[in-house]
């Protein structure tokens, strides 16, 4: 037993240390970074995402949706951010009908 | 230690969090067309044979696994590993290695409730494995898995549950003449996730899961075979790190309580080193 724990203690503490690293390192524009002036800002509630690999599930569906330049959600602020071009038609109704695909619910629009 | 480590975050970090099990194939159905890709490390020893005190085991297991979420409440996993087992007896070593057998799962999601404070998601699983392994690895038969997983969160805790059972041999494809035993497992994860950098985009979670595990004895007609069948009871601290669509995950097994029948290798504790990837 301690010839198993002496060989992997090192790699799980070397596996937590290039996280916290790669944590401190990295960057990801945020909705307010990317947004012009012929786009809109529109933020949702959002329940049901546990940790942030929740966010790929819900980002990669709202952004397939025709006229959203990008979206950012935050499982801590139960939030979705979503940036729409103006000049595009994308109603709220298509927007909490992909978080539903997403197995999350939607709450009310915030902003 | 890891309860005091789960404890402290409850007081710290009021922010609403979780995460799911490590060795468990835990969580609901992933959203639909989404892709998930796992690989794990685990090492695995056996020891103390109570009539050859000298004869150990150690074995080093390569699963992948990809699941893929057919609709947004139903998805379906193909499991495959690679083995390496290293045997030794009177200072005599004996090195096998090879595939073991395919295992497809799928999952279908039938509660899901989402709230502010809590959360609870109900999904039965049934899978089969296939003999398409090698020896000494596969089973030489048809194995009917049927079971459900349970997960639930209340305000910042999270608590994964599995009852699977297992019919192995439910059609033999060889001529040992041996119906293996089933298997019943209980598994449970308790955990709680805190952020780390900006936008929530990293987040680590200390895990602590516990399993059971029966494995009955294999018979050959209405006799038992000797020298098969066991209970175990593991408990598994282990820490799960979140980074975007990557999740870096380690976990140590140890075994409370384990009995067997007649004289077999005891379990020693094991370790669990993995990365998942989603699309």
């Amino acid at each position: 037993m301690n010839r198993l724990l002496g060989r992997t203690t090192p790699l799980i503490i070397a596996i937590i240390a290039i996280g916290l690293a790669i944590a401190c390192g990295s960057s990801r524009k945020s909705i307010e970074e990317l947004a012009g002036e012929d786009s809109e800002i529109r933020i949702y509630e959002v329940f049901g995402m546990d940790c942030p690999g929740c966010h790929g599930g819900v980002e990669n569906l709202v952004n397939s949706l025709d006229g959203v330049v990008a979206s950012r959600a935050n499982w801590e602020q139960q939030k979705l951010t979503v940036l729409v071009s103006k000049s595009a038609q994308v109603s709220d109704q298509m927007i909490l009908d992909a978080i539903r695909q997403a197995n999350f619910t939607p709450g009310k629009r915030v902003q | 230690m890891v309860i005091a480590l789960l404890l402290g975050c409850q007081v710290l970090d009021h922010s609403q969090v979780q995460a799911g099990g490590i060795s468990i194939d835990a969580g609901l159905t992933p959203a639909a067309n989404r892709w998930i890709f796992r690989s794990q490390m685990r090492i695995l020893e056996r020891d103390n044979n109570p009539t050859t005190p000298s004869m150990d085991m150690q074995a080093h297991m390569f699963p992948i696994m990809v699941a893929y979420g057919l609709r947004s409440n139903a998805m379906l996993m193909v499991r495959q590993a690679y083995m390496r087992r290293e045997m030794t007896m009177m200072n005599q070593s004996t090195v096998n290695s090879g595939f073991g057998d395919l295992f497809l799962l799928g999952k279908y999601r039938l509660i899901r409730v989402n709230t502010p404070t809590h959360t609870l998601g109900i999904a039965p699983i049934l899978g089969l494995e296939f003999p398409t392994g090698e020896e000494p690895f596969t089973s030489n038969s048809y194995d009917l898995r049927i079971g459900t997983f349970v997960s639930g969160r209340i305000h910042t805790w999270r608590m994964d549950l599995n009852f699977a059972y297992t019919w192995n041999g439910m059609a033999m494809t060889g001529d040992s003449g041996i119906d293996p035993g089933d298997a019943v497992e209980v598994q449970a994860a308790l955990s709680r996730q805190f952020s780390v950098g900006s936008y929530a985009d990293i987040a680590l979670a200390p895990v602590l899961e516990s399993s059971y595990q029966r494995l009955s004895a294999d018979s050959n007609g209405d006799l038992a075979v000797a020298n098969t069948g066991e209970s175990l009871i593991l408990v598994s601290p282990g820490v799960k790190l979140t980074w975007g669509s990557f999740i870096l995950e380690g976990l140590v097994q140890f075994p409370v309580w384990q009995d067997y029948e007649g004289a077999q290798t005891e379990r020693s504790t094991s370790v669990l080193l993995g990365i998942r990837v989603m699309n």
